[in-house]
């Protein structure tokens, strides 16, 4: 059996006994969050910890609650199947319960969190692989090498961002609640990405993402999530796109907003997509908000031109882009989705 | 074939208690239970792990092995290179090119290097690590083309042929005036990529090497006799010296039927270190081991009359053997061999070149050989069908073999339910009145197809039994019987079973069947040509019968009356003209112990003298053949290219169903198998020469919501040779799946996808070049 | 405490519930659940069949819920209750039934268990889903099961043995609840 490295483990009871843990061990840690993608990953020796801090016992880190102000507040390990079964989420953040109820299968998602597929690693056809592949190729940029072997003589690793939940919360506007032990400091997950596929998240080695908090939607919100991938479940996407649609009480588009994912090291906001798409009225004039959706499709596929970075043929995700937009957008207006192909 | 290979179609004792019945299986509760135990199950005291160091490089020399560091780790117990097991094996006596480890050359990534003994894992691993080799890189052929163009370097340095590994060329009738006279010719180029079997449960196997100087290996195999010589051979201990014993299967599909690195390594590693060694293969290793689905790249040409009656077949196939022999004579032959039915035609030609290239070794998948060309042959009868205006179920009538035929190539084909497995297909599936009616984006395909119930020829030449069965008959009415045949997890033991209850009137329960360990067990060439029932079932009706009449006359005797009046059923012994009496049959056992001896009786089968009067002519002769057919119904969606393949009908003529859960789980299987294969499965080698993704993550399985509703059509015609009747069931109901799935796209929405893997980006590339012809349907055609 | 010579610190003693019993077993942190039930405590009926999360053969219920336990760190699972293939026919005699579990026996009836290799973790999910719906519609029954793959049946004869226990309803589905599962 493909065995995980050696290491110490540690099962905090309590958040500040897990941030004076992180605090001390720094970069030598890794933490565990469920642990679907950290573990594979240790076993192709991606990442050698000297230390695991398990977040499994921790208190408080866990539920989706209802704030004062009408945000919603997902604890950080609330498992992902939670979030795609919460009444609550599907109702005022359809988008996100789509994209939780897409993830990897039925036990990943059980044992998967919220948090752990917000600080997913990026994701890469030379990367994911086992430490014997991986020498026999030559170690690239991502981790222990010099060269990149997507894109030849690159300088930059372009692994892929490959969360499901991230374009959706991107377009819910979510605040990510980081901590350390010394301090807890808000986040807008707008600014928490980099498009840097070595590490794409701006967290400090010793800070904990421990809440997401998403302001409530106005009444009029519709949201969905696209998934491109192989098969209908397990799979990693291949492409993702979150659509969101404010609409007013006359049912005119009042903010709009589409991001994707999987295509590049950070998940991308398609420019001018609110701008295109504002004004228009999906349920009283379809013909025009269709015009209005299929251009937005176009910016989407100018602005986004994926790499070989995944397996399989990076030229049918390209044109996938325009589809899957256009697709996720329509489910959205129609108060639908998840698009996905099964 | 001795008379006692043939034993009739009828019931022993007027009607069938068992046969057809579809009970459960014999193993089903110990597996549905975890009580059942595979090779990684096992394990003994004092027991050691064993690694395997490979190579990172696809073509190389090896200069030199340092494993001093690896040695002087402490809990490591040996370390073996090529030098400690230089002896050269394959599973074909003609093509023995492979070591347990390298001795000069690497030849893919993943070939073995070097093994280690250590007291665990980890520390095995960590030994690995130590090892220091030194290696010369040579240029490394990753195109079959290139392998054909040139021998230098030579990836194996002894063959005359360069790094062409068999060249098969044979032709039967005029072909090249029938093809001058044909009203019509279709031609194509057709590629099928490799896909590898993906059984879920990882090789493993456990050696032990007792003070007695007895070599016991319990290994994941799926052909215990021939691993027995192999380990025989390479390690030099006389065969009586060793034992093989194949625990619970999970799974295999031609991807554990050739001896494989780790039995010997764990072997040598048990006698050196005096202490039983396990090895694993991870699922990484698994994919190197590989032995999967030969690619081929196929040119068909197809001749009919104006009336669509078949002319001649020609074809030109270029095989990608990856790094070794494996079965690679044989899937040469049965790349053109094998595709002589269901359809008569009377001239045909092939040329077959399978090379070297430096990627994991291709071998025998599910179909072996015959899956890939029987793609591309029934596609093009769609397009025949399509150019003379005929429904394809019509052009297909209109080439029907029939029963008791020979083909072109000199095959015997006896039972033949293939017209009858066309009829349910094309029912079931509402064809006649859906077909062609469907909206744009959505259609049905069809396909048909034929496959062998084992071979005449064993892999090794010899004239002895192919299968051999032993039984023994205790006081408690239990019967024990010592099968050779591996039960793989397609049920063999469960016929065997049903088979024995069968014939000597006992339930279920009274029969144990001891299985696939060389030391108990008589021989049984193994799992693989779809043998089992087929050949194992003959030999179990051979042995049961020479102990009936015993028992018979035992009885009779004990009652005084004729030995008619007896009959066994049901574990009783009554006689048929008195209601009142009757024995438990442990009482009758007990007395033909006690009026004969002690009761045991050997069964076995071999092939009739079968195949063509040519060099090659045996190779795809089978004493029974098995016919298959399908519809399938796909979606198009235009704008993705994603092809959903909704429902399948699979109609599969098995000659008598022995048990029919049985054989639907195996035409289910198969069509999932094919199915798989078309859409979504691929084991590709990138341009680095390595494997694209050794995991069961990108290697994709699909998923129990990705799989097509399946219907299973079983069509008994019975067989006059098989036990009962009965033929074939686990390999032959692939073959359609495929082509059937093609010529459904082109019904769905007017493209031929000539190309495998259907992938979404293909089909939207082929629906463009469509839509930029003014009719698509015909340039798709004429284009190719 | 450190053993001069030997690599590993010896771990501390972990406590292990599985099938309603306590198990205590000295392994180091980096063992997975898998690798503790199979080869520390002898439940070889939970399989290994991807190294990684990919197949699902591993598929064991930690509290109710299906877990693949080639990913879940052993000391992970400590204070949690651990249910195995090997658990569930025992626990269907101890709450007064006979034979195997309905579930297995359906799987056994169907044809499911061909090479039965991804059989266990295959009808531990199927039991999770039918503790928890008494009568899936069979897109629910695919959903459930999306996570275990089977390289034998083609899934058909699967279906075919929930499709059975749904029939059947409640009567002979696992009567108890995923909570239930906590002993």
């Amino acid at each position: 059996m493909l065995r995980l490295p050696s290491f110490r483990l540690e099962q905090p009871d309590t958040l500040p006994q897990a941030l004076a843990l992180l605090d001390q061990a720094g970069p030598e840690a890794a933490v565990l969050a469920g642990g679907t993608d950290l573990l594979p990953n240790m076993k192709h020796e991606l990442r050698r910890p000297s230390v695991v801090i398990a977040l499994s016992r921790v208190k408080g880190l866990t539920g989706i609650a209802e704030a004062a102000d009408g945000a919603i507040e997902i604890g950080a390990m609330t498992p992902l199947a939670e979030v795609a079964q919460s009444a609550l989420v599907a109702r005022a953040l359809p988008a996100l319960a789509q994209a939780a109820a897409l993830v990897a299968g039925p036990q990943l998602r059980q044992r998967g969190t919220l948090g752990g597929n917000v600080l997913l690693d990026t994701r890469c056809q030379y990367v994911n692989q086992s430490h014997f592949w991986r020498s026999a190729l030559g170690f690239c940029l991502k981790k222990d090498g010099t060269v990149c072997h997507v894109v030849a003589g690159g300088s930059r690793c372009v692994a892929a961002a490959s969360a499901d939940t991230v374009p959706a919360l991107m377009t819910l506007g979510a605040v990510l609640e980081v901590a350390r032990h010394d301090r807890t400091r808000q986040l807008p997950i707008d600014a928490f990405f980099v498009a840097d596929g070595i590490v794409n998240r701006r967290l400090e080695p010793t800070e904990l993402l421990t809440r997401v908090r998403v302001p409530r939607p106005a009444a009029g919100h519709r949201g969905a999530y696209g998934k491109l991938r192989e098969r209908g479940s397990i799979d990693f996407p291949l492409l993702g796109v979150a659509a969101r649609l404010d609409l007013s009480e006359a049912g005119v588009v009042e903010h709009a907003d589409l991001v994707l994912t999987s295509l590049a090291a950070a998940p991308r906001r398609v420019a001018g997509a609110a701008d295109a798409l504002r004004g228009s009225a999906p349920g009283h004039a379809p013909a025009e908000f269709e015009t209005a959706v299929r251009r937005v499709a176009e910016l989407a596929r100018r602005q986004c031109r994926p790499l070989p970075n995944l397996p399989g043929d990076h030229e049918w995700r390209g044109e996938m882009v325009p589809v899957y937009a256009r697709r996720t957008l329509l489910a959205a207006a129609a108060g639908q989705g998840p698009v996905h192909h099964v | 074939m001795g008379a006692r290979d043939r034993h009739g179609i009828d019931p022993p004792w007027g009607e069938f208690r068992h046969v057809g019945q579809g009970s459960t299986k014999i193993d089903g509760l110990a597996k549905a239970t975890g009580a059942a135990l595979y090779a990684d199950d096992l394990s003994l005291p004092l027991m050691l792990h064993a690694k395997t160091l490979r190579s990172p490089h696809p073509h190389a020399r090896l200069r030199a092995i340092d494993s001093g560091a690896a040695l002087a780790l402490p809990g490591v117990h040996a370390v073996i290179t090529g030098r400690d097991l230089p002896v050269r094996y394959g599973i074909l006596p003609w093509s023995q090119d492979e070591t347990a480890l390298a001795v000069d050359k690497v030849r893919f990534v993943g070939d073995p290097v070097a093994a280690v003994a250590a007291v665990d894992e980890d520390t095995a691993n960590e030994a690995l690590k130590r090892i220091r080799v030194d290696y010369e890189l040579l240029h490394p052929f990753l195109d079959p083309r290139e392998s054909l163009a040139r021998g230098d370097p030579p990836i194996h340095e002894d063959r005359k042929e360069g790094n062409v590994s068999k060249k098969v060329e044979l032709a039967f009738g005029d072909v090249d005036s029938a093809f001058a006279g044909a009203a019509v010719v279709i031609e194509g180029d057709y590629d099928f990529h490799g896909t590898t079997h993906a059984a879920i449960e990882p090789h493993c196997v456990l050696a032990r090497y007792g003070p007695d100087g007895v070599l016991t290996l319990w290994s994941s195999t799926q052909i215990t006799h021939y691993v027995h010589r192999a380990l025989s051979r390479v390690l030099g201990l006389p065969p009586h010296r060793i034992r093989v014993i194949q625990p619970c299967l999970g799974g295999a599909f031609g991807g554990k039927s050739d001896p494989f690195s780790l039995e010997f390594c764990a072997s040598l590693l048990a006698i050196r270190t005096a202490r039983p060694v396990k090895m694993l293969y991870t699922r990484e290793e698994v994919f190197y081991a590989h032995r999967g689905r030969h690619p081929m790249q196929m040119r068909y040409r197809t001749a009919a009359g104006p009336d669509g009656r078949l002319a001649a077949v020609d074809a030109r196939i270029l095989i990608d053997g990856g790094a070794y022999s494996s079965y690679g004579l044989v899937t040469t032959y049965y790349s053109g061999q094998l595709l002589t039915g269901p359809y008569h035609f009377p001239a045909y030609r092939f040329e077959s070149t399978r090379v070297f290239t430096n990627k994991p070794p291709c071998g025998p998948k599910r179909g072996h050989g015959s899956v890939q060309p029987r793609f591309a042959f029934e596609v093009q009868l769609d397009r025949l069908a399509e150019r003379l205006g005929l429904d394809p179920f019509e052009l297909r009538r209109r080439n029907l073999l029939g029963a008791d035929a020979t083909t072109v190539n000199g095959q015997r084909v006896t039972s033949n339910g293939f017209a009858r497995c066309l009829e349910r297909v094309e029912e079931a599936s509402g064809w006649r009145q859906r077909r062609g009616r469907l909206p744009r984006g959505r259609g049905l395909g069809m396909a048909g197809s034929m496959y062998i119930s084992g071979t005449n020829y064993p892999i090794y030449p010899n004239p002895m039994p192919q299968s051999g069965i032993q039984l023994k008959l205790d006081r408690s009415g239990l019967v024990t019987v010592f099968s050779g045949g591996n039960d793989i997890g397609q049920g063999t033991n469960t016929i065997v079973r049903c088979l024995v209850a069968e014939e000597l009137g006992l339930q279920l329960e009274q029969v144990r069947v001891v299985a696939a360990d060389t030391d108990l067990c008589p021989v049984d060439l193994g799992a693989y040509s779809s043998r089992g029932t087929f050949m194992i079932g003959n030999a179990v009706l051979d042995a049961c019968r020479k102990l009936r009449g015993t028992l018979v006359s035992a009885v009779a005797e004990s009652w005084g009356v004729d030995p008619r009046r007896v009959r066994f059923v049901d574990g009783a012994v009554v006689d048929l003209e008195d209601p009142g009496r009757s024995l438990p049959t442990a009482d009758a056992f007990q007395l033909a112990e006690a009026r004969f001896d002690t009761l045991g009786a050997t069964g076995s089968y071999n092939t009739p003298s079968l195949g063509g009067d040519y060099r090659g002519g045996t190779i795809g002769a089978s004493p029974a053949y098995s016919f298959t057919a399908h519809v399938v119904e796909v979606t198009v969606d235009e704008e993705t290219g994603r092809i959903t393949c909704e429902r399948a009908w699979i109609a599969h003529d098995c000659g008598r169903a022995l048990n029919p859960v049985l054989v639907a789980g195996q035409m289910e299987g198969s069509a999932y198998m094919g199915l798989a294969e078309a859409l979504v499965e691929e084991h590709e080698v990138n341009r680095f020469g390595l494997h694209r993704g050794p995991s069961l993550l990108d290697y994709r399985l699909p998923t129990s919501v990705d799989t097509p509703e399946l219907h299973s059509l079983i069509v008994e015609s019975l067989d006059p040779e098989g036990p009962y009747g009965a033929k074939e069931a686990g390999e032959g109901p692939l073959h359609p799946a495929i082509p059937a799935l093609s010529n459904a796209v082109f019904d769905a929405v007017g493209i031929r996808l000539q190309h495998l893997p259907f992938t979404p980006g293909k089909v939207l590339k082929a629906l463009r070049a469509a839509a930029a012809e003014r009719r698509p349907a015909v340039a798709a055609v004429s284009g190719t | 405490m450190l053993v001069r010579g030997l690599r590993r610190k010896i771990g501390v003693i972990l406590q292990l519930q599985v099938n309603g019993d306590v198990h205590e077993v000295d392994v180091p942190d980096h063992w997975t659940l898998l690798e503790v039930l199979r080869y520390r405590l002898g439940l070889t009926g939970s399989k290994q069949g991807c190294d990684k999360g990919d197949c699902g053969a591993c598929t064991v219920l930690l509290d109710g819920q299906p877990a693949i336990s080639c990913l879940v760190l052993a000391r992970e699972a400590e204070g949690r209750s651990v249910l195995t293939i090997e658990g569930l026919a025992p626990r269907h005699v101890a709450a007064g039934g006979c034979g195997v579990d309905p579930v297995q026996a359906a799987f056994d009836a169907s044809g499911a268990l061909q090479c039965g290799f991804c059989q266990s973790g295959m009808i531990l999910s199927a039991w999770a889903l039918l503790a928890r719906n008494p009568r899936p519609r069979p897109e629910e029954v695919r959903a459930a099961l999306a996570g275990n793959l089977c390289r034998c049946t083609g899934y058909t004869q699967i279906f075919d043995a929930v499709a059975r226990l749904a029939t059947a309803g409640a009567a002979t589905a696992p009567e108890t609840s995923p909570e239930a599962v906590r002993d």
